[in-house]
């Protein structure tokens, strides 16, 4: 260096490019960072992490978020139905127009609210705003299907806010939380989290597609942000929030019941803990579905006849036949109609091409001949045998530290053994699974290997949805960037060149990267056989399916061994 | 150095990304102005592509930059050759957009390779670096080239190389030779032309010991180069006949003082003055021209005429500008090293920007990136560098006005100010000498003034008044800008002359 001598600041010692104390860690090898997201944080490495660090990741990932925008969304000028895009907007349209009693029965073919309370509340707000821009956008009937390229913004704006008012806050807290039990510094942390806000499969289906699963998963985070912090309770309401906007945080139902029994029994009883965690419940229950209840009850005390629709099913198996003249009998129509509409029982076995058991099997063997009671209940059993271990663990070992394992193994098995699955519900086992990134040695070879394996796969067999939604482009883009900052293929063999991994495991990494390029070469450039039109996309199912399988077994296997259940108790970590 | 992370190609890897994701945005007239070039050097003649008309973006850009589209457009006709068609006018089917997007995503790589150079070439590898990357991912860059729609990055990427060339004496005839394609590309860079001559007279062709002295070798090296580049351009059109045709194409006098937006310059700050006498003109005494108070206020397109103070000819600007730039070129001639040079440059840059004809807001990128290879030289340069970066990138917000863009030119400048201003305060040398106090706090001041102008001028103004008085936000916005712009002039010049 020349003679001068750079002012001293405080916690600012190191060089924002460069002149880092070297420290030996698992993300620095012989030639510097370990894989380019490591270089990217670079600047930041050191004692104290500077102030600008956060505001500048959010900014970045929320670049990336905004520009996915600019293209096509699930239904854009498709006829007659159109897709989630219209869907959500109408959704915004009739809250905002018609009384909480129609809300669930209005014109239900032309896209019904088959989405929990929250959404629906969620759904009014939006559209409350959206109605001060421009009304137009959201007038009752004649605003179906359009598609004017200012309603596009907003209501990509609307996913961007309810993106960062819940999930990115929730990445946030629980990152700082779960990093610190599991003694990974603040830079590290860092790291795990661009890694996490980049994971493309969200950044597609939520902002490309179109979707608020964000919304949903946040309050997830919410919920295991709450139980690292040992608030049993509030991490109840933050669960039935979950459930409340989106029906499929459901994936995850088990592991948050068996985890908090867990934690009322083990190491003792606490009855008063128990208590408490299920009059929050109920409580929180109680007021989702209050204003529709007030709403029946509103309307009987009018005299307003109610909707004009068939009775759902549930009111037609109760034990009891209702007064319909009774002034509680509109708020159990009102219930009913909406637990009808959040549970359709009877749809198929899958929606689509799902990357799942069932869809699998039907590839060889028919499911259709069988009556579908039967294939509910092999569905059913083939669940619980999935989830059992699992929550299982968690019951008996309720440890914080397994959360993000428990939670992942458990929605991996939702997702490929339960009924009605949709591929974009892929996100939810991809979500705790990639938190492991902050865990300890989460950024190890090994972990990175394995949590990439499951996001590539993931974001793969969303490709068939993506293609349809003109979302080519931005999916190679997203998801080859994601390769690349993490050190994976196709991008980058790094990761396997370490021998953390053994070779068997790396066989299997690469021949699933391999069939995936392979696929998407065909894909591409072949045309499938005129009697097989559906074959590429069967394929991708298949091989889906199996990896799908691949990431189940190893997170079980891992939670087995993190719990210490077995001898060589000592994770994946490597030890300095 | 092994720890300059992240590295120029891992950067340039995440900027492409966001690039790639960028192609639906809204593009400029600009775009079809591309398009209709391609297919003008594609179908026709070399010798009717100065005087075809068809559409009413004719080619206005030197020989050379026809070539470039004409190679571009051999790509093209495999790709979507229905671009190529003259006839079809406003053609952009995706493969058209696609296309020429990425041909602005690879013609950048000149960019990246020549700030390579100038990281490998640099003595202090950390602060060059800094800068480098502060180019790469400069937004004015992403907002002009990747939204708008030009060919900056290309172009300033082969004026960097051509800086870095110079710092070498054996590399020094081709920085003076790649100058002069340069020119053939794009006219707009005749504004830094004065330095180079300056410095390729007095560093190239006459001995560094006695300027009386001429290295005769060198001038007929550089002198046949530069006429050989220049034959190569303009040749052909001159055994045509055509150059007139060329010229006036080139050079069309017949446009304004201020351009549409008015550029943060000099005129700008003169027109504002003459927005406010118009009100307190009759309290003075002075008469008011009353056609001129009301036809500027669109602040549209279109020639400005003054109401109050007297009207400016070109003229007047062509000598103002020559003259501020030759007053800091005689320090060049004296000492004629590259830091001497680049600030020379700059200050070509500044000089056009603040006093020409006609100045687009684009421009500011002149200055911009000749500055950047040099703002981390001490913590005074960077005193006057910091107004300028905001002022500079605030200034090309008009450029952007659609909802879905304006997340991305607040969001990714405000990413890039913070970034950069930081990364820059912790790498920068401290002064040799003392700073100018005033310069300091204005420049902080200055900084701090950004945030709730932006506020104002794309949120506040619009709930307010809703669409009157369109002209208020891109009038304060382009005060504001000169302000800053001018103040790092003056911050500037002390600070080279000082050293």
């Amino acid at each position: 260096m020349s003679t001068h001598r750079p002012r001293k600041r405080k916690g600012l010692d190191n060089g924002a490019f460069g002149r880092v104390p070297k420290t030996s860690e698992a993300l620095v090898n012989s030639e510097g960072p370990a894989f380019p997201l490591v270089a990217f944080l670079w600047p930041a490495k050191g004692s104290s992490l500077p102030w600008a660090v956060l505001p500048l990741i959010l900014l970045a990932v929320g670049l990336f978020r905004w520009t996915t925008g600019f293209w096509g969304y699930s239904g854009f000028q498709s006829p007659p139905m159109h897709g989630d895009f219209e869907a959500q907007r109408h959704w915004l349209e009739i809250t905002t127009h018609l009384p909480i009693s129609r809300w669930y029965f209005h014109d239900l073919e032309w896209w019904g609210l088959d989405y929990p309370p929250l959404t629906a509340y969620h759904s009014w707000l939006l559209g409350k705003v959206g109605n001060l821009i421009e009304p137009s956008w959201f007038a009752l009937y004649v605003s179906r299907g359009l598609d004017d390229h200012l309603l596009k913004v907003y209501m990509r704006a609307t996913v961007l806010l309810s993106d960062y008012s819940t999930y990115v806050p929730g990445i946030i807290v629980f990152l700082r939380r779960y990093s610190r039990i599991e003694g990974v510094s603040l830079w590290e942390s860092s790291i795990a989290l661009v890694a996490i806000l980049m994971q493309p499969a969200t950044i597609l289906i939520d902002h490309g597609h179109f979707q608020y699963n964000t919304v949903m998963l946040g309050f997830v985070l919410g919920s295991m942000s709450c139980m690292v912090w040992e608030s049993p309770v509030w991490s109840c309401a933050f669960f039935v929030a979950a459930l409340g906007f989106k029906q499929m945080a459901l994936f995850y139902a088990p592991a948050v019941f068996a985890y908090l029994l867990g934690v009322c029994i083990f190491p003792r009883i606490r009855i008063g803990r128990f208590t408490g965690i299920a009059l929050v419940t109920v409580v929180s229950f109680g007021l989702l579905f209050a204003p529709i209840a007030l709403a029946g009850l509103r309307d009987s005390h009018y005299g307003i006849p109610p909707p004009d629709a068939p009775l759902p099913p549930l009111m037609l198996s109760l034990p009891v036949q209702l007064d319909k003249t009774a002034w509680y009998y509109q708020a159990v129509l009102q219930l009913a109609q909406a637990i009808h509409r959040i549970f359709p029982f009877a749809r198929g076995l899958f929606e689509d091409k799902v990357a799942n058991l069932w869809c699998a099997i039907h590839t060889f063997h028919k499911l259709h001949q069988y009556p579908s009671a039967i294939v509910q209940r092999a569905a059913l059993l083939a669940t619980t045998i999935t989830i059992i271990p699992p929550c299982l663990l968690i019951f008996f070992k309720p440890r914080k530290q397994l959360l993000p394992l428990a939670f992942a193994t458990t929605a991996w098995g939702f997702f490929l053994c339960s009924y009605q699955v949709h591929e974009k519900n892929v996100l939810l086992p991809l979500l705790p699974m990639t938190l492991l990134l902050a865990g300890e040695g989460g950024l190890s070879p090994s972990m990175r290997s394995w949590v990439g394996l499951a996001n590539m796969l993931g974001v793969w067999t969303l490709y068939p949805l993506l293609q349809r939604d003109q979302l080519r482009v931005p999916y190679f883009t997203l998801t080859l960037l994601w390769a690349y900052l993490l050190g994976l293929p196709p991008t980058s063999l790094s990761a396997y060149a370490s021998n953390e991994i053994k070779w068997p495991t790396k066989l299997l990494h690469l021949s699933f990267y391999l069939a995936m390029i392979v696929w998407h070469a065909a894909e591409g450039f072949v045309a499938p056989p005129s009697n097989k039109p559906d074959m590429w996309v069967v394929l991708n199912v298949l091989v889906g399916a199996a990896g799908f399988g691949v990431c189940y077994l190893w997170c079980l296997w891992m939670l087995v061994k993190k719990s210490g259940l077995v001898g060589s108790s000592k994770p994946l970590a490597k030890k300095q | 150095m092994a720890d300059m992370y992240p590295s120029i190609t891992q950067t340039a890897v995440v900027a492409t990304a966001l690039k790639v994701l960028l192609w639906p945005a809204y593009k400029s007239t600009d775009f079809e102005v591309h398009r209709n070039w391609l297919a003008i050097t594609y179908s026709l003649p070399v010798k009717e592509w100065y005087f075809e008309n068809t559409s009413e973006w004719t080619l206005d850009y030197p020989p050379f930059f026809a070539y470039f589209e004409w190679i571009l457009s051999q790509a093209a006709a495999l790709v979507e050759p229905a671009l190529l068609n003259v006839k079809s006018l406003g053609y952009d089917s995706w493969q058209t957009v696609y296309f020429q997007r990425a041909t602005v995503i690879v013609t950048e790589f000149v960019l990246i390779y020549a700030l390579h150079l100038y990281v490998k070439t640099s003595k202090d590898k950390r602060t060059a670096h800094a800068a480098a990357l502060s180019i790469l991912l400069s937004p004015g860059l992403l907002i002009i080239d990747h939204i708008h729609f030009q060919y900056n990055g290309f172009l300033y990427g082969v004026l960097v190389l051509s800086l870095v060339l110079a710092r070498k004496q054996s590399t020094m005839l081709y920085s003076g030779l790649l100058f002069a394609a340069l020119l053939c590309l794009k006219h707009i860079y005749l504004y830094l032309a004065p330095a180079y001559f300056v410095f390729l007279l007095r560093a190239y062709c006459l001995s560094p010991k006695s300027m009386f002295r001429i290295r005769w070798l060198n001038a007929i090296k550089l002198g046949s180069g530069i006429g050989a580049i220049f034959a190569a351009a303009f040749g052909p059109f001159a055994a045509w006949g055509q150059m007139d045709q060329l010229l006036s194409r080139l050079f069309p006098f017949s446009r304004g003082l201020c351009h549409a937006y008015w550029a943060p310059n000099v005129w700008s700050m003169y027109s504002f003055t003459d927005r406010v006498l118009i009100y307190v003109a009759p309290y003075l005494g002075l008469p008011v021209d009353q056609t001129a108070a009301k036809s500027l206020t669109r602040g549209l397109v279109g020639d400005t005429s003054f109401a109050v103070l007297p009207e400016i000819p070109p003229r007047t600007t062509f000598l103002l500008t020559l003259f501020f730039q030759t007053i800091f070129l005689f320090k060049l001639f004296r000492s004629p090293t590259w830091d001497t040079f680049i600030s020379s440059v700059t200050m070509c840059g500044y000089a056009s920007f603040l006093f020409g004809w006609h100045v687009h807001e684009k421009a500011i990128l002149l200055i911009i990136i000749p500055f950047s290879l040099l703002a981390l030289k001490d913590r005074r340069y960077l005193g006057a560098f910091r107004p300028l970066a905001v002022a500079g990138h605030v200034s090309i917000f008009p450029l952007l006005f659609t909802a879905q863009e304006f997340l991305v030119k607040t969001g990714y400048t405000v990413l890039w100010l913070v970034l950069f201003l930081l990364a820059f305060d912790r790498v920068v040398p401290p002064a040799p000498r003392e700073r100018l106090f005033l310069l300091d706090r204005f420049s902080v001041a200055y900084v701090a003034v950004a945030i709730p102008l932006i506020l104002y001028c794309s949120l506040l103004h619009q709930l307010v008044f809703g669409l009157k008085y369109e002209f208020l936000p891109l009038m304060f916005t382009s005060s504001y800008s000169a302000v800053g712009v001018v103040g790092s002039w003056v911050g500037f010049s002390v600070v080279y002359l000082a050293s």
